[in-house]
């Protein structure tokens, strides 16, 4: 209960730590929203003043930090000058879509990626392996930004797959059966981008993971007891090895979390990313805030439970902590 | 060949060193790792420190050579005490007192030449010019047995017992009065052992040095000591010449390490030099 | 040795890459600034051996483009004048590595141009383009390697050095910084800065937004090293024969470091690349008219330009090779650094 709670506070630190950060940088950028504002020599210098003071811009830093962290407290996360509405509701839309991409992608990938580890730690060095590692390599150089591309220059020339969008414009008035068609479409290029760059090094730390468990004594002893070989690999194997592979999994959703964010621009995918990217080009302080904070906010939970998962997983660390 | 009636090269006066382990949010709990210390060496006499892990031998062997500083008591070398300089006097003191660490992989650097090794302290202490240096590198290779050859190998190449020849070679470079040898020869096989002992004696008649020989083997330290010192539990809790010790020990530990000790060794003692 | 010559055969590879980079201006043809408005968005162009005739020449040759009549962007080979490549050709100045002014190209063409990667919206020949697109990318790529690693060695090694409070909150920090994502940290810091600059300025100012941005990692790995390296006893040794700070980590600390530094970089530098490739693709980084991967790239998310306008994806290939020596290199240093049991 102690280690849950000692995360949790962590966890809270991290956020607390992230959110000074990224208002600090906010705030030693020279100019602000207004400044595009100043140069058009039709609008008063007085009405830009009145406007700075309304969305209490002029006010010194460390008290424009202590309004915000007072209003975040009480659900509102600041004014978005370029959309002319209030935060929160933009980012949650657009954050559901990225969770639900990301989290997909995460499923996929893992799923992908311990059969396809373990099958290469199993035939270690024989062919399996050999083609799998190779395929891996080959994924592996090809950059994540080539690759989006690549499939939406696919989706554009062979039309098979609409270029952009969550769902079609009709979409309320489609079947449940369409609606799904349609969703998963529109899904399948962006999971696919995120899913292949993000597979290669996954399998590679799993094949490592599992091979070194393999040659444990324990292993050689189970496989001498007769044991089956899918019961050995998956009852036995893989829980022996879930230590480091759930600090994978923290890493990865990490990873993906920055990888969405390209996948989602360049594909068109309506998430937090095009809209944090228009928000930066419109200088829109606290959207950008806000969006960058909740996407750490993601990652600092994603790791939370991979912690906690790794606390009941591993019963090592059980008895180390009852020791102390 | 101890002659008491000879001031004592060093002093150590009620020495204890105190460590506490800290973490944050919580109180450390403290160790004693020296317990009110006191001993002294004669000059060009060897003293051994014999006593089981953890009974603060080398925590002492730090503290005499300047790299950790006691928590209270004094120790008297040239005339002061070196337990309370400052950084900067202590620095201008160390030279004098050098240690001989008992592993050797260790305790020199693998990627350094065996020349480099030896010239470092001399490098440090900017004593000569660069081809005096190098001259006086080969002239303390050549003293402890080492070849001109092997000056350009690296240190990880050579065996166990040519690494405590480095080992002792670097520390005579900076002309030191005092040796402090912790479980020098521990690491070493049995041939190396004889070996490096045979040097170190002939070394201590040579440049007249006086060595405290750090052991937990009673059987090693009656072979090379003049006097022996045991401690238990970060005190010394016995003193005397080897054959007093082994006849007829006083202390709980002393008779522990006796007992310890083979029969053959304690009949047929060899007196150093 | 076996791994010796693997490291030496992967940093060949990377050399040779990184050379026809730095000598963009031997490798491309034209200027890559230089303007065509007759052949907009114009395709790849063959190189023949044989002519209509059935002639072989040994000298390969290009029909020039012409304008299809009523169209804005198809072209038609003009086969009534076969035009010969020219090899070192004597063309357009430029400066060899920066420094050296030269005007000697690998080829180049007489009155015609030919364009073997196709051209883009102002007809500027994209093979020149992409070469010192390149140069700006991998600069970008190394420059910003090279500051987070000598960021994340000094704070790295002064936290493992000097330990206590320095250590806890050298800690903290970093794990601050690699608790925020990556990219939109990186995204976020450019967005505070000023956008619309000169593009040397947004050269600088990326490369040091990337610089920055990742010294977390390297310095964990490299404070490992140290906290380790401190406690062995020739660090000590030292110590007691007089040894300031200064030269031991210099001395003996340092070298110690080399080898995390060494494959730190290897990793490093072509994900700074790719960083340096989204920001402007983004368009936080560097802008037109310069080229780098990223911008030339940018043109794509024109949907007209994506559907008709295929030969505008190859920048995102160029790197590849890149990629692929760099993941060499960096498989071979592990190799060479730990060597298998």
């Amino acid at each position: 209960m102690r280690f849950i709670l000692r995360r949790l506070a962590h966890a809270a630190f991290l956020m607390f730590g992230a959110s000074i950060l990224t208002f600090l940088f906010a705030s030693l950028a020279p100019g602000d929203y207004f400044d595009e504002m100043r140069l058009n020599t039709q609008i008063a210098p007085e009405t830009i003043l009145a406007l700075r003071a309304q969305y209490q811009l002029d006010r010194p830093l460390p008290e424009r930090y202590l309004r915000w962290i007072d209003s975040v407290i009480h659900g509102d996360l600041g004014y978005s000058f370029s959309y002319n509405s209030p935060v929160k509701p933009l980012l949650l839309v657009r954050a559901r879509n990225t969770f639900f991409l990301t989290l997909t992608a995460t499923l996929l990938t893992w799923g992908l990626a311990l059969p396809l580890g373990v099958r290469s730690a199993e035939y270690l060095g024989r062919l399996p392996d050999s083609l799998i590692s190779w395929t891996m390599a080959a994924l592996l150089v090809i950059p994540e930004l080539a690759l989006a591309l690549g499939l939406l220059l696919f989706a554009a020339r062979s039309r098979w797959f609409p270029t952009g969008e969550m769902v079609s414009v009709d979409f309320s008035s489609l079947s449940p059966v369409h609606k799904l068609q349609d969703l998963v479409l529109h899904m399948t290029l962006p999971l696919l981008a995120l899913v292949l760059t993000a597979l290669p090094l996954l399998v590679r730390h799993v094949r490592a993971a599992i091979a070194d468990v393999l040659e444990a004594p324990f292993m050689l002893a189970a496989r001498g007891h007769g044991i089956p070989r899918h019961r050995l690999l998956y009852r036995y194997a893989l829980p022996a090895a879930a230590n480091p592979l759930i600090s994978l999994f923290g890493f990865s959703i990490g990873a993906l979390l920055s990888g969405s964010l390209l996948v989602e621009v360049v594909m068109g995918w309506p998430g937090l990313g095009p809209l944090l990217v228009e928000a930066i080009l419109s200088r829109d302080l606290y959207l950008v805030i806000g969006g960058v904070l909740l996407s750490t906010l993601f990652l600092v939970i994603g790791n939370l439970i991979a912690d906690l998962l790794l606390y009941w997983a591993d019963p090592r660390i059980h008895a180390d902590l009852v020791a102390k | 060949m101890s002659s008491e009636c000879m001031q004592p090269l060093i002093r150590v006066e009620s020495v204890s060193k105190y460590y506490r382990h800290r973490r944050i949010l919580s109180s450390g709990h403290i160790v004693h790792a020296l317990n009110g210390v006191s001993l002294s060496v004669a000059p060009r006499s060897t003293l051994a420190l014999v006593g089981e892990s953890g009974s603060g031998k080398s925590t002492l062997a730090l503290c005499l050579a300047c790299l950790e500083r006691p928590s209270s008591g004094t120790i008297w070398f040239g005339g002061r005490d070196i337990a309370a300089l400052d950084e900067k006097q202590m620095r201008a003191v160390r030279p004098q007192v050098q240690l001989i660490f008992q592993d050797p992989a260790s305790s020199l650097n693998p990627r350094f030449t065996a020349l480099e090794i030896v010239t470092e302290p001399l490098v440090l202490q900017r004593r000569w010019k660069g081809r005096q240096t190098r001259e006086r590198g080969f002239a303390l290779l050549e003293r402890v047995g080492l070849s001109a050859e092997m000056a350009s190998r690296r240190a990880g190449e050579f065996s166990g017992g040519q690494k405590q020849r480095l080992a002792i070679a670097r520390a005579l470079s900076l002309e030191p009065k005092i040796l402090i040898l912790d479980e020098a020869l521990s690491a070493l096989d049995c041939s190396a052992q004889a070996r490096i002992t045979n040097l170190l004696l002939e070394l201590q008649s040579s440049f007249a040095l006086t060595y405290l020989f750090i052991t937990h083997d009673l059987a090693m330290a009656a072979h090379i000591a003049d006097e022996i010192a045991v401690m238990n539990r970060g005190r010394i809790v016995e003193q005397g010449v080897p054959q007093k010790l082994l006849d007829s020990p006083e202390h709980e530990a002393t008779r522990c390490l006796v007992t310890a000790t083979p029969q053959s060794i304690m009949t047929s003692r060899i007196s150093g030099a | 040795m076996n791994e010796r010559r693997q490291l030496a055969k992967w940093l060949i590879v990377l050399g040779v890459l990184h050379g026809v980079i730095a000598c963009a201006g031997f490798f491309a043809p034209y200027d890559p600034l230089e303007q065509d408005r007759e052949h907009p968005y114009a395709p790849p162009m063959k190189l023949h051996l044989t002519d209509t005739q059935g002639h072989f020449h040994l000298r390969p040759f290009f029909y020039p483009f012409r304008m299809r009549e009523g169209s804005l962007d198809q072209y038609d080979e003009d086969m009534s004048r076969a035009t010969p490549l020219i090899f070192f050709a004597d063309r357009s100045a430029y400066r060899l590595l920066g420094l050296v002014p030269c005007r000697l190209h690998l080829f180049g063409t007489g009155g015609e141009r030919v364009f073997l990667v196709g051209t883009d919206g102002f007809g500027r020949d994209q093979l020149s383009r992409i070469l010192y697109g390149g140069q700006v990318s991998l600069l970008a790529g190394l420059l910003g390697a090279g500051i987070t690693l000598l960021f994340g060695w000094g704070i790295g090694a002064a936290a493992g050095y000097y330990g206590g409070w320095r250590d806890e909150v050298l800690m903290r920090l970093s794990e601050l910084f690699l608790a925020l994502p990556w990219l939109y940290l990186l995204l976020g810091l450019r967005a505070f800065l000023p956008l619309a600059v000169s593009p040397l300025e947004a050269f600088l100012l990326i490369v040091i937004v990337i610089g920055l941005v990742g010294w977390a990692r390297p310095a964990r790995l490299i404070r490992g090293v140290v906290l380790s390296v401190k406690e062995r006893d020739f660090v000590r040794a030292a110590r007691g024969f007089g040894a300031p700070d200064g030269y031991l980590l210099l001395r003996h600390v340092l070298p110690e470091t080399s080898s995390v530094l060494l494959t730190q970089a290897a990793i490093l530098v072509p994900q700074y690349v790719l960083a340096e490739m989204t920001l402007s693709f983004l368009g936080l980084g560097v802008p037109q008219p310069l080229a780098s991967w990223g911008n030339l790239l940018a043109n794509l998310q024109q949907y007209s330009v994506l559907v008709s306008y295929w030969w505008m994806y190859l920048p995102a290939v160029a790197m590849v090779p890149f990629f692929l020596g760099y993941f060499g290199l960096s498989s071979a240093l592990q190799e060479w650094a730990t060597p298998h049991k």
